[in-house]
């Protein structure tokens, strides 16, 4: 991916590399030593890229980027987080399996510049079966998926639309200091704020250590936002629906922008 | 058997809808006591995590009451309680509480009666859908 560098004319790549035989995010500069290069590992780089991009000002960053990892980008660019001048974006298409695994209904990035863009997945099936449940006994599915959760904020720290220095979720006024689980606001306080910038990628579903179904939870709202603002997260032209009055001019001030 | 009597926290926005309760208590109107009004300085100040936080831990229903749109005092304060409320309730519904547990209307500072009609209304809608499931769970 040296083309990074003379192609799109970048300073810095961000990708992931090979390195003591595991996957690890590495930030490169004209003239190192790649390595071995691995595409072939879902990890959230707009986490990454958010973080370092507070420390470079200056210089363009190349980021190897899935269309998920795209979308997030977008969606961070629209709320100043990121410049879109210092980037440049390396499209990388999502195999089959991981698309599968994802239930992916957009995998195929703008560029795909690495990789071949495979069909993408079909319905989701949990959420589908969720949906068509009765009203209690879907409360009974989530409580008892909820249950599960330990409070370990993976989801939160994980997600690469979560940006908030000062976290709600870690008052006390919404989570409990003592004990686990810590409820079922825990979960919908996530949803609600996820509901305008989720772009899907599945990386709480990943890093849950009790395998909550996370995603079929974003994914229900997100096809609500669909529904009822006609809104999809990740496009870089609209504005959040959230944010802006029933006329769809933006509001004075964004205040909570969480 | 006793009735069931619900659990029911409304906000009210303190321009508009706790003016208008007011009025509806100085001109007597007869309405169920199962409300416990909070009042907020613009329904826009009710975030979702409220109505979640208080229908987690076992509040029958949840009223948003603000002036009506266009009359804000903070001008667009209410568009944006007119977007989240519904998506709070759809929220809700995802995961199997009935939306119709969290109510938004709009209630001006001259529309005592509406108060009336609509604290009633609500009263009568979650007596019939029964006490919020969330009661029985512990987590």
């Amino acid at each position: 991916m040296r083309l990074a560098f003379e192609e799109r004319g970048a300073d810095y790549l961000l990708a992931i590399k090979e390195a003591h035989g595991q996957a690890a995010p590495v930030l490169l500069r004209k003239g190192d030593d790649a390595g071995t290069m691995r595409f072939d590992v879902p990890y959230q780089m707009t986490m990454i890229l958010t973080n370092i991009s507070r420390f470079i000002k200056e210089g363009r960053i190349a980021v190897v980027a899935r269309r998920c990892d795209e979308r997030a980008i977008a969606e961070l660019v629209k709320r100043d987080l990121l410049n879109h001048d210092n980037l440049v974006v390396i499209g990388l298409a999502c195999s089959e399996e991981q698309i599968r695994e994802c239930r992916c209904t957009d995998p195929c990035p703008s560029s795909a510049d690495i990789g071949h863009c495979a069909a993408p997945a079909k319905e989701d099936q949990a959420a589908s079966s969720i949906q068509s449940m009765p009203l209690p006994d879907r409360l009974d599915y989530w409580i008892d998926q909820f249950r599960k959760c330990n409070k370990c904020f993976g989801c939160t720290l994980n997600c690469p639309v979560c940006f908030c220095d000062d976290c709600l979720l870690e008052e006390k006024t919404f989570t409990p200091e003592k004990g686990i689980p810590p409820g079922l606001a825990f979960h919908l306080i996530r949803a609600v704020h996820l509901a305008d910038k989720c772009v899907e990628c599945g990386e709480c579903e990943r890093s849950c250590p009790s395998d909550i179904p996370l995603l079929a939870l974003r994914k229900m709202v997100n096809q609500d936002m669909k529904r009822m603002f006609n809104y999809t997260s990740g496009d870089p032209e609209r504005r959040s629906p959230l944010l802006t009055t029933l006329e769809g001019d933006p509001m004075e001030d964004d205040g909570d922008a969480c | 058997m006793s009735e069931f009597n619900p659990n029911i926290l409304a906000f009210c926005c303190n321009w508009c809808s706790y003016a208008g309760a007011d009025l509806a208590g100085v001109n007597r109107l007869q309405m169920p006591p199962n409300v416990n009004v909070v009042r907020v300085m613009c329904s826009a100040s009710v975030k979702p995590e409220y109505v979640f936080k208080a229908i987690s831990q076992g509040i029958d229903g949840v009223l948003v009451l603000g002036c009506h749109i266009g009359d804000c005092h903070y001008l667009t304060g209410n568009h944006r309680t007119a977007k989240r409320i519904p998506l709070t309730a759809k929220i809700l519904e995802k995961v199997g509480i009935d939306p119709r547990r969290v109510q938004l209307d709009w209630v001006s500072a001259a529309e005592g009666e509406k108060f009336q009609q609509v604290v009633t209304q609500f009263v009568d809608d979650i007596r019939s859908l029964g006490p919020n499931p969330m009661k029985e769970v512990r987590f």
